[in-house]
């Protein structure tokens, strides 16, 4: 793991150096432009890193994007040491990229000889450790056969080796450790429900957090939550990331990643007071949104009803944000929460609504925004009642009296229904049992 | 003979007090092997006695009368006896042997029918069924004869009589599955489709052991209805019902359950698709006829759901998102609900609009407060018979020796809760 | 068979009363084993269900009748004729069927009650579901000429919108009793007291 930090740390300098100068890279990563791989590549190290590209091959549906998103995984593999990725890449590249993009197997044998090598030679250590009942080293051994495995792509292992080394923590740091690595490694692996109980396992140990270690927890934490599609959940605790985390968790999540979480996820979920208090006026949320200015505009054209604004930037955004590995479930989930929110938003402080004035706010047609406010009062989410013919939405108030009456009615109709029916069913199981009761007599 | 002789003396002279009726029907139950021998030779002496006063006896010898074979000439003469016997006779006198009086009976449906002439049957059954019943409360085994006669008069309005008595007491689990089944279509006939369902809801949570015919018709008709009346089904029955009914109703009525799931879509086209392929299927179960009010009750539904979200809609609108052909036939359909009281619109035929409007009552008039406080009755009569009826059982020696004895496997509060606890 | 009572209540136009009497006193004589069909008064009973609003029942009975009798008595047919429209709610239809006959005298008095009931019936469904009709529509509706229409309802207090050709409809007014009888005050008191003790 170690090994490969350093091969990628010159990369992520490079791009950070460039940032100031560099045109490719001045306008935002995530934007309404077709994706720059490469600069989208770079915000992330480690196996995420190849994973993301992977998976935007997988999805982005252009060939030349694919091609390319597949050459730089290539080249990422190449400094790693998993060959069964290595091999996957290589067919799913297909030759297109020339004999230099091919099956290297010279150099698969090597990596999987030097990882036999590798492998034996922390079985012996391990073993002497376990023989000499030196706790520490034991706890070490484990830590390294994890990584070894995890650099080999064996996640599974690599799972049981770091939540082995458990049983041998002697300081809350180590538990720390113990925790931070099994969340990596069940992040790789999808398994969100592991990532919570390890999140939740690290913060109960006694002494403090450092600050990168918060941050790290609660951007997992978040993933966790948007996994289940708890996104007030998932909103807070990407809003709660301090700015310490950096780029120090981006073998899993860039800063640009918890502005663009977070964001959506609070406009999805949040009221109008949440939505100011935590996301608008939170300094240090704010520095994230500065990564990615557009997510902050929509926030903003969201609070301020700009609605036909805040769309058209949600509009712009999409294509790339189905690109996202952790995103891309979500995607239209969040968008219908959030143009509903809008919509429900718009009508709520008003008596009245001109349906024409919406509909140019929503950018959208008077039928078409008919049809979504009817699904929405049939949602009972908007209390209100359409005038199609002078296309005006009326509020409506529930007069509650009549309301109780009727339902005062409706229940004294079901309970007598019920329990008539009830009674005869209860004289026909006391007949029933008497006459067995007599026939047996 | 001159056996029954003295006994048609006896008869005479014993139908006056109650003490000497006892005394009489000892006689007529010993007398009654011997009277069955002689049931060919029994009718002159009909003539002899009173039906109205000389009801016991009279009852004994016509029974005994009947248990034979009967041509179909002969049946044309007994049944006027039978019918009048059963307008004229004393009801209390016959409640003394009501498996006599039911037999009787029955032989009595049994002729009318084999006359092919239902008709006849009807009035004198309804009487039957009056006289012999203890109470309104009370399901006797004649129910379901009165209504399948009624159903094959096509005399529903008469049927519908006795519908509207609630009941609790029944003798055989099997009239209470009749009856339901029976009632339950004549309140279809009748239109009166909250009855209907609350009937065939009965027959379908009464507790069965096995599955019965009449149970699964019963399941079929009431999912129909429930579409009709509430627009919705639910396929998991109530936990009250039997595990049989649970287990099996849903599987051997297949085609039912998809009718359902297909009208919960809320699409008209695949609704009308899917009943015309399965149309063979209700056809043969004979009940295409509901079927195809089914989906015509998914036009009122849309309608309706309408006017939860619009204040106002063209009928050119109304038309296009219920899929009708026309504005000219969603106006039809809007005022025939506005006659049915389904829904309180008013349709503005110049600028071709419906203004959708809400419900007019406002829970003021006299008649509604009369309407609640005759509800609030009910209930407290109903609560109340709930109360005593659950002392009732909880000092029953038959039930506390079974609770006791299986406690585990047999609580009572396990197949049936009380809806909600309700102190008046 | 004693039609006695039918013929009272057709004789005191008590036309509510038919189906009902027909009712009875056919399941009496069905009792008695008589063979009435033929003599059955069938258009009468079929028009007392029509006057009560019920179809149903005239259709269930209309499905009763041998078919020997449905073609032999046509004024029973035109009976039905009727009720067909009513069940199938050929509003306008309805008319049609009524004045497409010469009713026989005894019937003549039921089914022009029966034609003003249903006039009115019809008045009742205009005032309560529309507030623009068509005076076209309106004539089927009330089963008169446009004149006769336009007359009957401007006594109403509608008015014609003479460029379209359209009334506009004149809400009544819906009185209901609203005093309150103090006994129900009384009950309420003790059902408040029942509850809270």
């Amino acid at each position: 793991m170690e090994g490969e930090d350093d091969s990628a740390g010159p990369m992520i300098d490079e791009i950070y150096a460039n940032g100031g100068d560099d045109t490719n890279h001045k306008r935002p990563i995530i934007s309404g432009e077709q994706l720059d791989i490469e600069a989208y590549a770079g915000l992330y190290v480690g196996r995420t890193k190849i994973m993301r590209l992977l998976f935007i091959s997988d999805h982005c549906g252009n060939p030349a994007m694919q091609v390319e998103a597949l050459r730089m995984a290539y080249d990422e593999i190449k400094k790693s040491e998993n060959t069964q990725l290595f091999r996957e890449v290589v067919q799913k590249i297909d030759g297109r990229l020339g004999p230099k993009y091919g099956v290297d197997n010279a150099w698969c044998e090597m990596v999987d000889r030097r990882a036999d090598q590798r492998k034996e030679k922390l079985e012996n250590e391990l073993n002497a450790y376990r023989t000499n009942l030196i706790k520490e080293s034991i706890r070490m051994g484990y830590n390294d056969f994890g990584e070894f495995y995890y650099s080999h792509g064996a996640l599974g292992d690599a799972f049981k080796s770091f939540v082995r080394t458990r049983d041998y923590c002697t300081t809350s740091k180590h538990i720390v450790q113990m925790c931070t690595s099994a969340i990596l490694v069940s992040i790789e692996m999808g398994q969100f429900t592991h990532v919570t109980s390890y999140v939740s396992k690290a913060e109960q140990t006694p002494e403090a957090l450092d600050p990168v270690t918060a941050a790290k927890l609660r951007c997992a934490a978040g993933l966790s939550h948007l996994e289940a599609k708890k996104y007030k959940l998932a909103a807070r605790k990407f809003l709660e990331v301090g700015p310490e985390l950096g780029t120090s968790y981006n073998d899993v999540i860039a800063a640009q990643d918890v502005a663009t979480y977070g964001g959506l996820c609070a406009l999805a979920s949040f009221d109008r007071m949440e939505l100011k208090s935590k996301v608008i006026d939170n300094i240090s949320f704010r520095n994230f949104l500065e990564l990615v200015p557009e997510v902050r505009e929509l926030i903003n054209d969201f609070y301020s009803s700009h609605y036909a604004s805040c769309l058209d930037y949600l509009g712009n955004l999409k294509a790339n944000l189905l690109l996202d590995i952790h995103l891309h479930d979500h995607v239209e989930t969040l968008y219908d929460l959030i143009r509903n929110k809008a919509l429900i938003q718009y009508t709520h402080p008003f008596v009245s609504v001109d349906l024409c004035m919406m509909a140019n706010a929503f950018k959208t047609s008077v039928s078409r925004l008919e049809k979504e406010l009817e699904a929405l009062i049939t949602d009972n989410q908007i209390q209100a009642r359409i005038d199609s013919h002078n296309k005006i939405l009326y509020a409506r108030h529930a007069d509650q009296r009549n309301a109780t009456f009727q339902r005062v009615l409706q229940t004294g109709n079901e309970f007598d229904r019920d329990v008539r029916s009830m009674l005869l069913r209860a004289n026909l199981i006391k007949h029933d049992y008497n006459s067995k009761s007599s026939r047996k007599l | 003979m001159n056996a029954v002789e003295a006994l048609v003396a006896q008869i005479q002279g014993l139908s006056g007090s109650v003490a000497d009726l006892s005394h009489l029907h000892n006689l007529l139950k010993q007398a009654d092997d011997s009277l069955l021998n002689e049931s060919t030779r029994l009718l002159p002496f009909l003539d002899q006695l009173d039906p109205s006063k000389h009801s016991l006896g009279y009852l004994f010898i016509l029974r005994a009368c009947s248990s034979g074979p009967i041509s179909k000439e002969q049946a044309g003469e007994l049944v006027l006896i039978f019918s009048r016997f059963i307008s004229s006779c004393a009801a209390e006198q016959i409640r003394l042997a009501p498996e006599k009086f039911i037999s009787v009976c029955k032989r009595f449906k049994d002729q009318v029918m084999l006359l092919e002439a239902p008709l006849r049957g009807v009035g004198p059954m309804l009487t039957a069924v009056r006289k012999l019943q203890s109470s309104s409360e009370h399901l006797t085994a004649l129910h379901p004869d009165f209504l399948q006669l009624a159903l094959l008069a096509k005399c529903y309005k008469t049927g519908l009589s006795v519908l509207e008595d609630d009941i609790f007491e029944v003798d055989q689990p099997r009239d209470l599955f009749l009856y339901c089944y029976y009632g339950g279509m004549i309140c279809i006939g009748q239109k009166c489709y909250k009855k209907a369902l609350e009937l065939l809801h009965n027959a379908v949570t009464a507790p069965m052991s096995t599955v019965n015919a009449i149970a699964v018709e019963a399941y079929k008709k009431y999912v129909l209805i429930s579409l009709i009346l509430n627009g919705q089904f639910s396929s998991s029955l109530p936990k009250y019902s039997s595990s049989v009914a649970q287990r099996n109703l849903k599987n051997l009525c297949q085609p039912y359950i998809e009718l359902a799931t297909s009208y919960s879509s809320g699409k008209i086209s695949e609704l009308e698709t899917f009943v015309q392929t399965n149309e063979e299927k209700f056809e043969s179960d004979n009940n295409l006829g509901l079927v195809k009010q089914v989906v015509s009750s998914m036009y009122k539904r849309n309608i309706q759901r309408l006017t939860q979200t619009y204040l106002t809609l063209s009928l050119q609108d109304i038309a296009n998102t219920v899929q009708l052909n026309s504005s000219k036939e969603a106006e039809i359909h809007v005022l025939q609900m506005i006659q049915d009281g389904e829904i309180y619109a008013t349709i503005n035929q110049k600028d071709g609009m419906v203004r959708f409007l809400e419900d007019p009552e406002q829970y003021k008039t006299c008649e509604m407060i009369e309407h609640i406080d005759s509800s609030i009755q009910r209930i407290m009569v109903l609560s109340n018979k709930l109360t005593a009826m659950d002392e009732h059982m909880s000092c029953d020696p038959l039930y506390l020796a079974k609770a006791g004895r299986e406690r585990q496997r047999y609580d009572f509060d396990d197949f049936d809760t009380v809806p909600q606890r309700f102190n008046i | 068979m004693d039609f006695s009572r039918l013929q009272e209540a057709l004789a005191s136009k008590s036309y509510a009363k038919v189906a009902t009497i027909c009712d009875g006193l056919m399941l009496q004589v069905a009792a008695e084993g008589v063979a009435f069909q033929d003599e059955w008064p069938y258009a009468i009973h079929l028009l007392g269900h029509i006057y009560a609003d019920d179809i149903n029942s005239a259709r269930f009975l209309w499905k009763s009748i041998p078919s020997a009798i449905k073609e032999a008595q046509q004024e029973v047919v035109a009976a039905w004729r009727i009720g067909q429209r009513l069940w199938t709610r050929d509003y306008a239809g309805v008319y049609e069927a009524i004045h497409g006959f010469s009713w026989n005298p005894e019937v003549q008095g039921l089914v022009a009650a029966f034609a003003v009931l249903y006039t009115k019936r019809m008045f009742q469904l205009l005032l309560s579901a529309y507030s623009t009709i068509s005076i076209q529509d309106t004539a089927l509706f009330l089963g008169m000429n446009e004149d006769d229409t336009m007359n009957y309802v401007v006594q109403q207090g509608w008015t014609l919108d003479p460029s379209s050709g359209m009334l506009t409809v004149k809400k009544q007014a819906v009185v209901s009793e609203q005093k309150l009888d103090p006994s129900k005050l009384q009950r309420l008191t003790e059902y408040v007291f029942l509850l809270e003790h």
